[in-house]
């Protein structure tokens, strides 16, 4: 069940008393396999809320069901059973795994794609595309087709494609999981530079334990399939971050073990 | 301090002399239809092969050069021409169409797919003799037999396509909160657009086939009933001018497609 509130704050600080964004309760995800014969239980009881502005990582082994918890949020697919509360005035955006650009439009169609089917005036399209072509760096591709891009630079699109019709609440599948470490490093700061910006309510999937204490506010941890949340970690570092800086932190190293023993000892079902 | 690397001129030109002979080998390339032609003169003129059979090039140049002074050829390039387009048109439109409905679509595809699956294999000559019995023998008949033709061509292509589509494409649409026309139009039919080229082209091919037969068995113009009528009156240099024209009007109408591929499919690889 959806509920939409109408009153929207922008507070990048988060204060504890935040309002809710986002309530997960109890939700169960399975899928059942008519050849085989057999029931798949992706999610068993997950529960959890972010808050209004808050960023938050989920991580956990691949095949947990984070992908699944994501993709109920974003509308995509149905809860077998539990319940989910979206206190937002739009359906959350999606960030995709994959390279998720369309590949017969240009960057700047690709960007305009949500603002197109929503049918905005051609002028405000160009007015608000060449805003998020300049905030991700993209406004030299303008013009460009997907299949002349890298890896780095389609999943720009996407973010860019996922901000400009300017949902509250940003969902995240690995968008940089297919990268190389250099280039996602460049691409994490930059994100954290535009949901500064921004203050967005993000949920954020990766199997990186680094990838996720540099960016989250909080840390979800999931145990293997059936995925359930088995830990809620605070990442203290201030912002504005800086993702190099981070790491001669030692409460980030202190952090990385914390998961690592979490992820390590998730019983196996 | 070690001064840059650089290739001598001796090894510049090895380098080099790979290309130069892959160009010359290009060159040639586009001469050796023309050694076959040569070859069959030269035959012909020394009578090596059957003159009746195979009258020589440049004689059934001169045919073709009268029968474009007349304009007489024209007539039937015209007749062909337009039974082809007037076909594929009423082919192409409703197995584009059928194509992307099944392949969205799969309650639609299971009820209707296996309909198609059986009237697929049915050839379309054999079925001729009963489209003449029902359109008579005049142009409609024509259009029919290739329509039938063009559409399975088309349906089968652009639903390959479709279900080739990538789920993520389909995702991106809802969850920018497109409607089901929406991601029809937006989403499964430029993704298909590269197989309906495919099937176009096909299509194309197979158009000219089955008008040559169609128009051998029953019509009074046309490239084929030229062709047929040359051969039943023994007028050998005339039937090998219909089966070049035919020919070359089937190439010409790849390029056509190629070109508009080109221009309506910029993404995909050519």
């Amino acid at each position: 069940m959806i509920v939409h509130s109408d009153e929207i704050s922008r507070d990048v600080s988060v204060p504890a008393e935040a309002a809710p964004a986002i309530e997960v309760r109890d939700l169960v995800k399975a899928f059942y396999d008519v050849s085989g014969d057999r029931i798949t239980l992706a999610a068993a009881n997950v529960n959890f809320t972010v808050k209004r502005g808050e960023f938050v990582c989920i991580v956990g082994p691949s095949g947990c069901g984070k992908t699944t918890v994501l993709r109920i949020l974003a509308g995509l697919e149905q809860p077998f059973s539990g319940e989910f509360r979206l206190h937002t005035s739009a359906q959350p955006a999606m960030v995709f795994q994959e390279a998720s650009v369309l590949p017969w439009l240009t960057v700047a169609q690709n960007v305009a794609f949500p603002l197109k089917l929503k049918g905005v005036a051609a002028k405000e399209q160009r007015a608000r595309v060449a805003e998020l072509l300049e905030l991700t760096g993209l406004t030299d591709f303008a013009d460009a087709r997907p299949h002349q891009l890298s890896g780095g630079m389609k999943q720009r699109v996407s973010v860019a494609r996922a901000l400009v019709d300017d949902r509250d609440i940003l969902l995240m599948d690995e968008p940089f999981g297919a990268l190389d470490e250099q280039t996602r490093l460049v691409l994490q700061q930059e994100l954290l530079r535009i949901w500064e910006r921004t203050g967005k309510t993000v949920v954020f999937i990766t199997h990186s334990v680094d990838e996720a204490l540099t960016l989250a506010d909080r840390v979800l941890v999931m145990s293997p399939r059936p995925g359930t949340i088995v830990a809620d970690l605070p990442v203290p570092f201030e912002r504005p971050r800086d993702v190099v800086e981070m790491r001669r932190d030692k409460r980030f190293w202190d952090l990385t073990y914390e998961v690592w023993r979490l992820l390590a000892v998730s019983p196996e079902h | 301090m070690s001064k840059p690397y650089t290739l001598s001129p001796e090894q510049i030109a090895r380098l080099k002399s790979h290309s130069r002979r892959e160009k010359l080998h290009r060159t040639i390339s586009y001469f050796s239809p023309l050694l076959l032609l040569l070859l069959w003169e030269i035959c012909s003129q020394t009578g090596l092969i059957d003159r009746r059979f195979f009258p020589a090039p440049s004689s059934i140049a001169g045919t073709a050069w009268q029968m474009t002074a007349s304009l007489e050829i024209f007539d039937h390039i015209w007749a062909t021409l337009r039974r082809v387009a007037v076909g594929y048109v009423l082919g192409a439109v409703p197995g584009i169409l059928l194509g992307l409905i099944l392949g969205l679509s799969a309650p639609i595809r299971r009820v209707l797919g296996p309909i198609f699956s059986a009237l697929y294999p049915v050839p379309k000559i054999a079925i001729l003799p009963l489209i003449l019995l029902i359109f008579g023998v005049g142009d409609a008949s024509k259009y029919v037999v290739i329509a039938i033709g063009v559409f399975f061509l088309m349906f089968y292509n652009t639903l390959g396509g479709v279900m080739q589509i990538p789920q993520i494409y389909l995702d991106v649409a809802r969850n920018a909160g497109g409607s089901r026309f929406q991601t029809f139009r937006y989403i499964a039919l430029p993704s298909a657009m590269p197989n309906i080229f495919t099937g176009l082209k096909l299509a194309a091919g197979s158009s000219y086939i089955i008008i040559a037969a169609a128009e051998f068995l029953g019509a009074r113009s046309g490239v084929g009933f030229m062709i047929w009528a040359s051969w039943q009156t023994f007028a050998v240099s005339r039937m090998f001018v219909g089966i070049v024209v035919i020919s070359a009007m089937g190439y010409f109408t790849i390029l056509l497609l190629e070109a508009l591929e080109r221009k309506f499919v910029p993404w995909a690889k050519h």
